[in-house]
């Protein structure tokens, strides 16, 4: 699904955030990407998000190349993928209901047809009674829950989480590992970024570290948590 | 391909003008302003035209005789001189007791003044002629044996034709600028919106928004921005004409026949609703075209 061959990326007047990534991640499989703050966790998702190009190497997506998607095509492509955010990025000024209707919109659904998965999604993340409330005056763990239902609105075939945790507490960060678990396990592959070791202790997944843009490790949590 | 979805794009257009109220009045208020000033000029314009037109209506071309010319033969000159035009030998005693007339209760000033205060004088009534056609005719009518003056006018109508003529070329560059000035000065303002929303572009866009989806709603809110200005500035103009003209008509008796169809013929309304939606939309597109190609992806 996601491969990444010698993928460098640098911005100007930096130095390079990704040094000669290689990595491949398959369909259906639940992946960490780890390592300190800067060691190019976000960058890699941004890349593989089509948010930015890679300066040099070569990422294929759903088996095509990136670097020759045209850029009337990517809108496209973002279908395939949900993405979750520590910041949550929703719209203060849209209730629930229409944030996670957003991806449903974008495909030209039918309103009932959206009013329909929205109910569903809504009801998934256990905040079907917040549908009309406006994200600010929800707690972190319910904004998250819903950037979650949100990412999973138009049943994407990948999810990229960043730091979809950062900003909460431990019992909201198992509630929103659980529907991301959920999610894993009807099939969409999930790739989450996160520098949090309870959770790569707790949740026995495959475990890519990231240091100084260089690809660290890849392997089963077990040994990089023991070994780290 | 984005489906065009008019009634959904509308819906959010209109939603988010409501949800920003303040960025949506200066953008109203902006193509307001530069459809009323272009509406006050196109108005004035129009109603200067026609003043002139009106005057050619009543036009009268004076021929006033040196003492001791002959006013029959002068008469007779003018009227093969003006083919077809109402021509009258018009004595200096008639002359004089048509300007009692005028004069009314002030007539008694002419106390005193014999017949031979004022020449013998042809009067040649020409309506419907232009100001051009006057002046020409009067410069012919010179040439009638005796003449010692010939009037057809006064200086006024002389000097409001020029500055029509100029008016007239002047508005077109003004035009022009103004349609330019409006589309920058919208597109600046409209940007105000786009950048205060450049959050829901971006998260649009995450979610596999394309460039024509995202763009739509604030097309369609600077084409709504520009028809409610627009409208607006219209309404404000009608006003100004239900306020000015009776004052103008009681000041100035040409005036008398001053309509609204004159002033804002049904034409110049629609060209001023029509031009200022499409100013909305003008500035509207290059704004949300600016912040587009500023983000990331397309």
């Amino acid at each position: 699904m996601i491969q990444l061959f010698h993928v460098t990326k640098e911005y100007p007047g930096d130095g390079p955030a990704l040094q000669d990534v290689t990595l491949e991640i398959d369909k259906g499989e639940f992946v960490f990407l780890t390592g300190p703050s800067g060691a190019g966790k976000s960058t890699l998702l941004k890349l593989i998000f089509c948010d930015e190009p890679a300066t040099s190497g070569q990422l294929l997506l759903f088996g095509k190349n990136v670097a020759k998607i045209r850029p009337s095509a990517i809108p496209f492509v973002r279908r395939n993928i949900g993405v979750v955010f520590q910041d949550f990025k929703l719209l203060p000024q849209r209730t629930v209901a229409e944030n996670v209707a957003l991806p449903l919109e974008v495909r030209d659904l039918a309103d009932k047809e959206i009013r329909r998965r929205v109910r569903m999604l809504l009801r998934s993340v256990g905040l079907e009674h917040r549908a009309d409330k406006f994200p600010p005056s929800l707690s972190g763990g319910e904004q998250q829950r819903v950037a979650v239902a949100r990412a999973l609105a138009a049943d994407p075939t990948l999810l990229l989480a960043d730091e979809p945790t950062g900003n909460l507490d431990p019992d909201r960060t198992l509630e929103v590992m659980e529907l991301l678990h959920g999610a894993n396990a009807r099939g969409t592959t999930v790739v989450v970024a996160t520098h949090d070791r309870s959770l790569l202790e707790r949740y026995k997944r495959r475990v890519v570290v990231l240091d100084h843009g260089r690809l660290l490790s890849d392997g089963d949590s077990v040994r990089r948590v023991s070994g780290s | 391909m984005t489906a065009f979805r008019p009634v959904y794009f509308t819906r959010r257009a209109l939603d988010a003008m409501l949800r920003g109220p303040y960025v949506a009045f200066v953008g109203t208020a902006t193509i307001f302003v530069a459809v009323f000033a272009t509406g006050l000029l196109a108005a004035a314009l129009g109603g200067a035209e026609r003043l002139l037109q009106g005057w050619a209506g009543e036009v009268q071309i004076s021929v006033y005789l040196a003492p001791g010319a002959d006013l029959e033969a002068a008469a007779r000159a003018s009227r093969a001189l003006a083919p077809g035009r109402a021509v009258e030998a018009v004595p200096a005693a008639t002359a004089l007791r048509r300007l009692a007339e005028t004069l009314g209760d002030e007539a008694r000033v002419l106390e005193g003044v014999g017949p031979g205060a004022l020449p013998d004088a042809v009067e040649v009534r020409a309506p419907g002629i232009t100001l051009a056609g006057a002046r020409e005719l009067a410069r012919v009518l010179r040439g009638v044996p005796g003449a010692a003056e010939v009037d057809y006018g006064n200086a006024w109508l002389e000097k409001l034709e020029a500055f029509v003529a100029r008016a007239q070329v002047a508005a077109v560059v003004l035009f022009a600028a103004l349609a330019v000035a409006t589309a920058v000065l919208v597109s600046n303002t409209l940007r105000l919106a786009v950048f205060a929303r450049r959050d829901e572009i971006e998260i649009m866009k995450l979610v596999g928004a394309t460039s024509g989806f995202v763009s739509a709603p604030f097309l369609i809110e600077g084409v709504l921005q520009g028809l409610l200005g627009a409208g607006l500035a219209v309404l404000a103009l009608l006003g100004l004409h239900a306020l000015l003209v009776p004052r103008l008509q009681t000041a100035v008796a040409l005036a008398g026949t001053l309509t609204l169809r004159d002033t804002l013929p049904l034409p110049l309304v629609l060209g001023l609703v029509l031009g200022g939606g499409s100013v909305g939309l003008l500035g509207s597109a290059l704004s949300v075209a600016r912040t587009l190609r500023r983000m990331h992806g397309t």
